[in-house]
């Protein structure tokens, strides 16, 4: 208990700060990965056929790696190629891309729970199908993916983490270096996740509360 | 011909290997309403779907006030801003109000003030029989009748030169039939121009300059109401007709 108070007393402060690093890096790549996650479900949806098979090709080649197997392509490979990226950008790049796609997933199985007769609704009234895609569709898309978005971005959060193999000094990074210096891993880790566990708290209370807010009757909750 | 608002000719349709229409032609002149019927999978809505081209015909010609549409040379979109549509299951966006969505249309593809598209929104909905305590609501908050006359109030807010209503009535209770049939009838008495799918033949027998009967991709009979729903020529015709009937007189004798 000493133990814990002193880590708290003696380190909370580059703690907290390394936390606002993971933080910063979390909802930059979430923010990122949103938009372009929004970019490559809209092009799905509007390319043409072959097109749509290349976005598949590439979406299934990056959810199919592991994110750290990239992060180190980037940080460790590119700079072969004389790209040389410092650790924040890296793992920025890595998290983008990944929550891109997997957000853009989100997406599409939201996009396919959407009858097509409001599409049709749309075209009739001479919406193009891209205006009938921003003017309406994507409001009903973005409520109903809301819950897999919160998802993906406590996800993300917790999932920064990888960035401690490039040295970034996130919440990780910093924790295990504390920890390697007075030997109080307990003690450490304890703060690390309660950190962690905070912040996810935080969010899934906000986005509920959004998400409760937006929820229409008979689009995101049942007609009973 | 200077009147002829609509004219298809020789529409045909496949669905994979399936003809599901086996060319069809219709011709509606300014102010007219034709009532199309016929038993499901007769190819109706399909056809209803190509006029508007929300499905694409695959032989034959669509001239509207003119132009051929089926021609890929047209803009689609605006030829679809002169041509309402109804549907059976409604299709109001679940995310808007009903005052919202009468106004996305105007708004967003007419780029309309929104004071414009609000003024037009309540008339239009006022115009249908939607009073102001359910203009706020959501879809899902409506009856089905007041839903499909939002939808009503959607597309002649638009001011379109031809309304194609697809079976309007039919996800609907006897009841609420009678209000969405009580508007429809003060528009077709105001010479909109509309092509109903329907079959609520007393509604019919009122509005009808023409009906036409569709069965298995082709036209088998067309004319007058009198003609085709009292005295049709066609076995084909009298069978379902008297079918029609019988449903027609129960419901009657119910209400």
């Amino acid at each position: 208990m000493t133990n814990l108070i002193d880590i708290i007393v003696n380190y909370g402060p580059s703690l907290a700060e390394a936390f606002k690093l993971t933080l910063e890096l979390s909802f930059i790549s979430f923010l990122l990965g949103f938009l372009g996650g929004i970019a490559l479900a809209t092009l799905n949806l509007l390319s043409p056929k072959h097109l749509k098979i290349f976005i598949r090709i590439l979406i299934d080649l990056i959810r199919g790696t592991p994110m750290t197997v990239q992060l180190f392509f980037i940080y460790y490979a590119l700079p072969t190629f004389g790209i040389k990226l410092d650790p924040f950008i890296s793992a920025l790049i890595a998290m983008s891309i990944n929550s891109s796609v997997y957000q853009s997933e989100y997406l599409r199985t939201a996009i396919n729970s959407i009858p097509r007769t409001q599409w049709e609704a749309a075209l009739s009234l001479g919406f193009t199908k891209f205006s009938s895609w921003i003017h309406i569709v994507i409001h009903q898309v973005l409520r109903i993916a809301l819950p897999a978005l919160t998802n993906e971005l406590i996800y993300i959060i917790k999932f920064s983490s990888i960035a401690y193999f490039v040295t970034l000094p996130e919440l990780v990074y910093v924790a295990e270096l504390i920890g390697s210096k007075t030997f109080a891993y307990i003690e450490v880790y304890m703060v690390v996740a309660f950190f962690y566990i905070t912040v996810a708290f935080i969010l899934s209370e906000i986005m509920e509360h959004i998400y409760k807010k937006l929820s229409v009757q008979g689009l995101t909750t049942s007609l009973t | 011909m200077v009147d002829t608002l609509l004219e298809a000719i020789d529409i045909h349709k496949f669905f994979g290997k399936q003809h599901v229409l086996k060319g069809i032609s219709l011709d509606v002149k300014i102010g007219e309403t034709k009532v199309i019927i016929g038993p499901s999978g007769s190819g109706k809505s399909t056809f209803l779907r190509c006029l508007n081209l929300l499905i694409k015909p695959d032989r034959g010609k669509i001239f509207f006030e003119g132009i051929d549409i089926v021609s890929g040379r047209v803009d689609l979109h605006i030829i679809r801003q002169k041509i309402g549509f109804v549907f059976q299951q409604f299709n109001l966006f679940t995310h808007l109000t009903a005052l919202e969505n009468i106004m996305i249309g105007l708004t967003k593809v007419k780029k309309l003030s929104k004071q414009d598209a609000l003024r037009i929104a309540k008339e239009s909905l006022l115009s249908v029989g939607i009073t102001e305590d359910l203009w706020n609501k959501y879809p899902a908050q409506l009856s089905g009748g007041q839903q499909q006359r939002v939808a009503i109030a959607r597309a002649i807010a638009m001011e379109p030169r031809l309304l194609l209503l697809d079976e309007p009535t039919s996800a609907l209770d006897p009841e609420l039939t009678v209000e969405v049939l009580k508007v429809l009838e003060k528009l077709s008495k105001n010479r909109i121009t509309m092509i109903i799918v329907t079959h609520e033949l007393g509604f019919a027998m009122r509005v009808a300059d023409e009906v036409i009967f569709m069965e298995d991709g082709k036209i088998v009979e067309r004319g007058s109401p009198d003609k085709v729903l009292l005295n049709p020529e066609k076995d084909r015709t009298k069978i379902f007709i008297s079918k029609l009937m019988e449903l027609y007189k129960m419901e009657r004798s119910r209400a």
